[in-house]
């Protein structure tokens, strides 16, 4: 039980009991305890299980100066990993070589030159311009997405096939959730329920940060394998 | 047989060795001083012990007397004088009671306002400042101030719990009512650094309670050898100036708040209110502070006093005083009657309640207990109002209703200390929670909450705001404490700026408002600019609230004024930020 873990951890770390060394343990388990308890079964239900888990409503790429109207996203399905942006225009994209495709690692990192001709030098066109409110979404279901299990079946993961029409679909998914919140937070009649729905975006926000920063650093480990064997292959 | 005496000697002078040694280190005590009761308790090394004063009494009265020339606080009851203290003389202008009432609050405070019509002087001028507290000695008014009276108390009360121990006391933790602010904190924390007491921990009463009904759960299940079941308790507690509420979920020793609220009525505005009743004049007859108006007041007070708790076992109750100057009161008075004049009163104990459970998210029938402490959970009306709300028939008789508070600090003292037992009695925990919200001023005046209420402690929480004008480089970040949804309703705890904002242009910066409470409910504000873009950045600024010392009112209009609109700041919506 979650409970019990919790007190037993609570009664070894809290600084009543290990001094004011234990104030800092206690924070991140008063935070992981109101993560599970928000995510055990008896809350399924609100969590939202399976398809578009996770969403925290930011995007993955960075800003170079102040936000603008326009933004650039590469849909990946049709990537065929051949550098030519990355070439012409390499602050801006960047090569996933695990997946092998590229995507945008900061928007407007290179002169808007640059961009253009990076954009245009696609063979299979798939680097668009599109509205900034919509790049948090597509980038988002960029990424694979978990398939809901039944049992033994299903499981996995899984990328739409066509990103836009997804993002469409996910965009008016969130507006319904939306309002739904908004009607319960006029029925509790009080702020409790909107800092409570914060505070969950707060806790997969965090949670969603952690992911990146190990997904980040596999990739560095394995882009710079990949510079240490270059030389090797260059000498014969 | 001699070297069985011998050795049997021997085991005592060992076992007392053993008892000095354990009652060496020093262990923190538990005051509970009430509005109009004190007691104080401390942890033996087996159990928790009540300690009585020269006249052999655990509950002893929180005054201080004034009476020529000579400071005599509540504890000792004047023991040292011919005759102790009367409550003819308490009511004569010459003591200062209430203390815990008057203590951190401003003179527009309506709690203020009824003690207007206490013996001793309160003046106040309805802009925001601290009131004007005398007391009559030598046939003059003497002023002081509540941290003044509850310190010379602290010090004798100090004095009674050495002479028991036998070695300096330094460390305390004492009961505080759940409507308490943090301004009010530091003050009850500056009487005790007056006193020479250092406070470990401040405790709302129904966390206190909790301890306590933790520690015998623990006992029934080493008795019954029974799983680690949970328990819910809801707890209610009325004394003589608060009454609070809490619900607390108990299992393997650990006592977990899940839900505070309070209030700022109690004992004291009942029996306002029973006085009033009884002389319908009684505001324009006692306008002014004479010698013999004093007298007719705390002939008044006595009688209704008397009456209220005869209320408790009778159902109607005769009141026969005389005034003087023509004046008399002859009356029967029923507990109808009684609970019809103190309607208000038991609406707002139910308010709290309710409010408890909702928080808790809890419905009547999953509370297993309902604990009622506090002099006024004798009140007939008071029990059916609270065992109702919780569909119980009756309330749980293992815990003493004045004493539940004092033996809960003792208990948080002796964990706090690092107190160890062998019998398992210490091994307990509460995991407190914050009774109010906190934040910060923000979107032109909303108050924005950074931590929500019933957050458990220790707790940090951290919330990103933005700039609300191209170019703006400074950011005033005003602390609030309280529940209303805009910053002027809620207690402002203190203030500071952010400068060296990088100049860009409105909603492009981050500001990072990170507020952190550690386990002696030390709360510090930590705030700077995040995403700094390339460019250099000032450090972040850490502030332990609150600054403030007087003057809320004032201080936080003057902010909203000059500095309102320029140096706003906005909540960063957080779906769309890319």
């Amino acid at each position: 039980e979650i409970k019990e873990a919790y007190r037993k951890l609570q009664k070894r770390h809290h600084p009543d009991i290990a001094g004011y060394k234990g104030h800092d343990y206690t924070l991140l388990l008063n935070e992981a305890y109101k993560v599970l308890m928000r995510n055990s079964p008896r809350n399924a239900g609100a969590s939202g299980r399976g398809f578009g888990r996770g969403f925290t409503g930011n995007g993955y790429s960075c800003w170079n100066g102040p936000v603008r109207s326009h933004a650039l996203f590469v849909d990946e399905n049709k990537c065929i990993g051949c550098r030519e942006c990355v070439h012409h225009a390499g602050e801006t994209f960047a090569m996933d070589d695990v997946l092998g495709s590229a995507h945008v690692e900061v928007q407007f990192g290179d002169q808007e030159q640059k961009i253009q001709v990076a954009v245009e030098s696609c063979p299979v066109n798939c680097i668009h311009w599109v509205m900034s409110e919509e790049l948090a979404v597509l980038e988002f279901l960029a990424r694979p997405q978990q398939k809901e299990a039944h049992g033994v079946f299903g499981g996995g993961w899984e990328r739409p096939r066509d990103v836009f029409a997804a993002a469409n679909n996910f965009t008016k998914r969130l507006q319904r959730e939306e309002q739904q919140d908004m009607a319960r937070q006029q029925r509790y009649n009080n702020g409790d329920a909107c800092e409570e729905g914060e505070t969950e975006r707060q806790a997969e926000a965090r949670r969603r940060a952690g992911q990146e920063l190990r997904w980040k650093r596999l990739r560095d480990v394995w882009n710079g394998l990949r510079d240490w064997t270059k030389p090797g292959v260059d000498g014969p | 047989m001699t070297e069985q005496l011998y050795t049997v000697a021997s085991d005592s002078e060992t076992t007392g060795e053993d008892k000095s040694q354990m009652s060496f280190p020093d262990v923190a005590i538990g005051i509970d001083i009430g509005t109009s009761n004190c007691s104080v308790a401390v942890w033996t090394g087996h159990q928790v012990e009540l300690l009585k004063n020269t006249r052999n009494q655990k509950g002893m009265r929180s005054y201080v007397m004034f009476k020529d020339d000579s400071l005599s606080a509540g504890v000792t009851g004047g023991a040292t004088r011919e005759h102790g203290h009367e409550e003819r003389d308490i009511l004569s202008g010459s003591a200062i009671f209430n203390m815990k009432r008057l203590i951190g609050r401003m003179d527009t405070d309506e709690v203020v306002q009824a003690s207007k019509s206490l013996p001793f002087l309160v003046q106040t001028l309805g802009i925001g400042v601290r009131p004007f507290i005398a007391a009559l000695v030598n046939n003059m008014w003497r002023s002081t101030t509540p941290e003044e009276v509850l310190a010379i108390f602290l010090l004798e009360l100090k004095a009674l719990v050495e002479m028991h121990l036998k070695h300096p006391v330094r460390n305390a933790v004492l009961t505080i009512p759940v409507a308490f602010s943090r301004f009010q904190q530091t003050r009850i924390e500056r009487a005790c650094a007056m006193a020479g007491l250092h406070v470990l921990r401040l405790m709302p009463e129904p966390t206190a309670i909790a301890l306590l009904y933790a520690q015998q759960q623990q006992q029934l299940l080493h008795d019954n050898m029974g799983s680690g079941i949970e328990k819910i308790a809801l707890i209610f507690n009325m004394g003589a100036g608060y009454c609070d509420a809490a619900v607390a979920a108990t299992a393997g020793g650990v006592s977990q708040i899940r839900a505070l609220s309070g209030s700022t009525v109690g004992g004291e505005d009942i029996l306002q209110n029973v006085m009033r009743h009884l002389m319908p004049d009684f505001d324009s007859l006692y306008a002014g502070q004479t010698m013999d108006r004093i007298k007719s007041i705390g002939l008044l007070r006595m009688a209704t006093q008397d009456a209220i708790h005869k209320l408790a076992t009778q159902e109607h109750v005769e009141i026969n005083v005389d005034l003087g100057a023509g004046h008399k009161v002859s009356k029967i008075l029923d507990r109808g009657e009684f609970e019809k004049v103190n309607q208000s009163i038991f609406e707002k104990c139910e308010g709290i309640i309710k409010q408890c459970l909702a928080d808790a998210k809890l419905t009547p029938e999953d509370i297993n207990d309902v604990i009622l402490v506090g002099g006024c959970s004798r009140i007939p009306k008071i029990r059916s109002v609270v065992l109702g709300l919780c569909k119980k028939d009756d309330s749980y008789s293992g815990i003493d209703p004045l004493e539940a508070a004092v033996s809960g600090a003792a208990l948080e003292g002796a964990i706090a200390s690092g107190v160890s037992d062998p019998s398992g009695s210490l091994d307990l925990l509460t995991i407190q929670a914050t009774p109010m919200n906190l934040g910060i001023r923000a979107d032109g005046g909303n108050f924005a909450a950074i931590i929500p209420r019933n957050t458990a402690v220790p707790a940090r929480r951290d919330m990103l705001f933005t700039t609300t004008h191209d170019n703006q480089t400074e950011a005033l970040i005003a602390v609030y404490e309280g529940e209303g949804n805009q910053a002027e309703d809620n207690h402002l705890l203190g203030y500071f700026k952010i400068t060296g904002i990088p100049a860009a242009a409105k909603g492009t910066v981050e500001i990072n408002v990170c507020m952190d409470i550690d386990a002696g409910n030390v709360l510090r504000v930590f705030a700077g600019v995040v995403k700094p873009q390339g460019q250099a950045v000032p450090p972040f600024i850490e502030v332990r609230m609150p600054t403030l010392d007087d003057g809320h009112g004032w201080c936080g209009q003057a902010l909203a004024k000059m500095y309102g609109s320029t140096l706003d700041l906005a909540t960063i919506p957080k779906k769309l930020h890319p």
